[in-house]
């Protein structure tokens, strides 16, 4: 044989790598949002500090276990754009963590999941649709409200 | 020798045991999905249009080419072998390489749907327990693992009752609950149907649900893997491809409608997954205690969801390894003609992935980025696809094909068209970044392509290291062409 079982299995780890790499670099770019309470309801204090009308507000609490309560809003902004956002805060980050594996264990098809999900402190944050002017705005600012 | 009996392909013993249900199976147990009904509810009566948009995009495009391609070259390898006649093992390895390594990067989803959707039958706050959703997965996974190592009439029999039980019935159970609500005279949560009502919103918002829409039907190509242990080829492929379909598009749309009569779409909290819309739907038809008993066979159904994915692409990979495209380690096959080889490394490789998935949740948008490029090298394979069903027409015009896309070459291209014309769109439109990655968006394009292209360059590299001694001497019976 040619090829030398070193050489062979070097392809296998090769092979592994190549997993491996992506994964891990784009783990390592991504920030880990730490579990801590952040006071009042950080969607819609963006909001309104952007200018953003809040045109309905509901409260909701989503059928998973640790789910403590949180709002559904519906967010015009100047440009007639209309997002619904909803928020659901946890009662822990075992808990949190888990609605947002369940999130990501409900792609449609082989697709990516509907919408989009932000974690803000003990908030999960769901937007739909995911691409719009107005998630694009606050998107930011609820970003700096998760920094401890 | 008789179609039934024992056959040997260069080191693969396969028996020809699959006929047209089973084939037909296999196809509904890799694209019948119950997690895909409430998430496609929410959008009323347009989701008719969305469906209509995938159907003609890719479903008929896809079943059409699968069934031309797979009737004319039913050697085993599926995609591997279709492509290679157009453009060579080059092209061959690389689409069969991006449906195995997109895989890797998916099965953490769908076995956190498993052992999520158990947890709901048995106690849901079982699924904030990382330590039970890893147990439960490694369990499926490994358990998956191990039906294909038995071989393909072990998979086959598995796959049959699985898909029944775990996808056909729950979808039907639905659709009568649904009918059920419409008859006795229930309020209907949707506005009454009108053609307009039908046709779905397509803006900048929305053209991300585009990439998405047109991989609902992805896996109707993965009967072809099995073309070596199909009893009848030649006639049983077009057909299975009809009768997969036509239970796809049924079962999911009228289910999807069924949901969408039923639960208001604010009470479709994506986030929120299946089972918990499944538990409104069955508490407002008043039979809650059928909620446990659903997740259980939705859970049977996610299984062999992934066993349909897990075992195909593997078994292409096997063949690739046979062919000497790949060191020999890859190509150890067992008794039953199972790649154990492959097998093995896939589960390995897609533990460590599920490990990163469970113990690091809250690094979601890198799994967005993740399943960003799941969604990129599937339209990679399926637009080498239908290029190549394409090029046949014109670089193998005249080898004998029992199914040929009608309308002559006028067809093919209006067919494969389409198929390339919505694969294509796709791909654009998955390197749209979402917004909450606005600030940073190129970084999110170049990290999608560069994991895309991590994730598909493997062949290559395998191929320019090819050694003659990886190849097996040809046996008789089996093309390797």
């Amino acid at each position: 044989m040619n090829m030398t079982p070193r050489m062979e299995h070097g392809l296998v780890l090769f092979l592994v790598l190549m997993f491996l790499i992506p994964c891990i670099m784009i783990i390592f770019i991504s920030e880990e949002v730490p579990y801590r309470i952040v006071p009042g309801e950080p969607v819609r204090d963006v909001a309104q500090a952007m200018g953003i009308s809040v045109t309905s507000v509901k409260d909701t609490t989503w059928n998973l276990p640790g789910a403590t309560g949180g709002k559904t809003y519906v967010l015009t902004d100047s440009a007639g754009n209309v997002v619904t956002v909803s928020t659901q805060a946890f009662d822990s980050a075992e808990s949190r963590d888990a609605a947002i594996r369940l999130y990501n264990a409900n792609p449609v098809g082989r697709g990516k999941p509907m919408g989009s999900l932000m974690v803000v402190g003990q908030h999960v944050v769901y937007v739909t649709p995911a691409n719009s002017e107005i998630l694009q705005r606050i998107a930011p600012e609820l970003k700096k409200k998760s920094s401890p | 020798m008789s179609p039934e009996a024992t056959g040997t392909t260069s080191g693969l013993p396969s028996k020809k045991v699959l006929g047209l249900f089973a084939l037909a199976m296999i196809n509904v147990a890799a694209v019948l999905s119950i997690r895909n009904f409430p998430s496609m509810a929410i959008y009323g009566w347009s989701c008719i249009g969305w469906y209509i948009i995938g159907a003609i995009l890719f479903l008929i495009p896809i079943s059409l080419a699968g069934a031309e391609l797979a009737t004319g070259w039913p050697e085993g390898g599926g995609v591997y072998a279709w492509v290679k006649q157009a453009f060579g093992e080059k092209g061959g390895f690389t689409a069969l390489f991006c449906e195995w390594s997109n895989n890797l990067v998916w099965f953490p989803t769908v076995l956190s749907f498993i052992a999520s959707t158990l947890a709901f039958a048995l106690t849901p706050s079982l699924s904030a327990s990382p330590w039970y959703m890893f147990s439960v997965m490694m369990i499926a996974f490994w358990g998956t693992t191990a039906i294909a190592y038995f071989g393909e009439e072990a998979s086959t029999k598995f796959g049959n009752i699985g898909v029944i039980l775990g996808s056909i019935i729950p979808a039907i159970l639905i659709i009568l609950f649904g009918i059920w609500w419409i008859g006795s005279g229930q309020s209907l949560v949707l506005p009454p149907l009108t053609l307009g009502a039908m046709v779905p919103a397509i803006n900048m918002s929305t053209l991300p649900f585009f990439a998405t829409i047109i991989l609902l039907f992805a896996g109707m190509e993965m009967a072809g893997f099995h073309a070596l242990e199909t009893r009848d080829p030649q006639k049983d492929f077009p057909r299975a491809m009809a009768l997969s379909a036509a239970i796809i598009v049924v079962c999911t749309v009228l289910a999807t409608l069924a949901i969408a009569v039923v639960i208001p779409a604010d009470k479709l909290n994506l986030a929120s997954g299946v089972m918990q819309a499944i538990q409104y739907f069955f508490n407002a038809a008043h039979v809650p205690g059928l909620v446990a008993p659903m997740a259980v066979l939705i859970t049977l159904g996610g299984v062999v969801s992934l066993a349909a994915w897990l075992i195909g692409p593997a078994k292409g990979l096997g063949i690739v390894a046979e062919e000497g495209n790949m060191p020999p380690m890859f190509d150890r096959t067992n008794k039953y003609g199972a790649p154990v080889a492959v097998l093995v490394i896939q589960a390995l490789i897609g533990s460590l992935i599920s490990l990163l998935y469970v113990f690091l949740p809250s690094v979601n948008q890198a799994y967005w980025i993740l399943s960003a490029m799941t969604v990129e090298l599937l339209c990679i394979v399926y637009i080498l696809v239908f290029a190549s069903v394409i090029k046949l027409r014109y670089s193998q015009p005249d080898k004998p094909r029992p199914f040929t896309i009608p309308g002559g070459k006028a067809g093919v291209w209006i067919v494969g068209g389409l198929g390339l014309f919505g694969t294509t769109l796709a791909f654009v439109v998955g390197l749209m970044p979402p917004s909450f990655f606005a600030s940073n968006g190129l970084a999110y394009v170049f990290s999608v392509l560069l994991g895309t292209f991590l994730l598909a360059v493997p062949p290559l590299v395998f191929l320019k290291c090819k050694k003659a001694s990886w190849e097996k001497p040809a046996e008789p019976g089996r093309d390797l062409s």
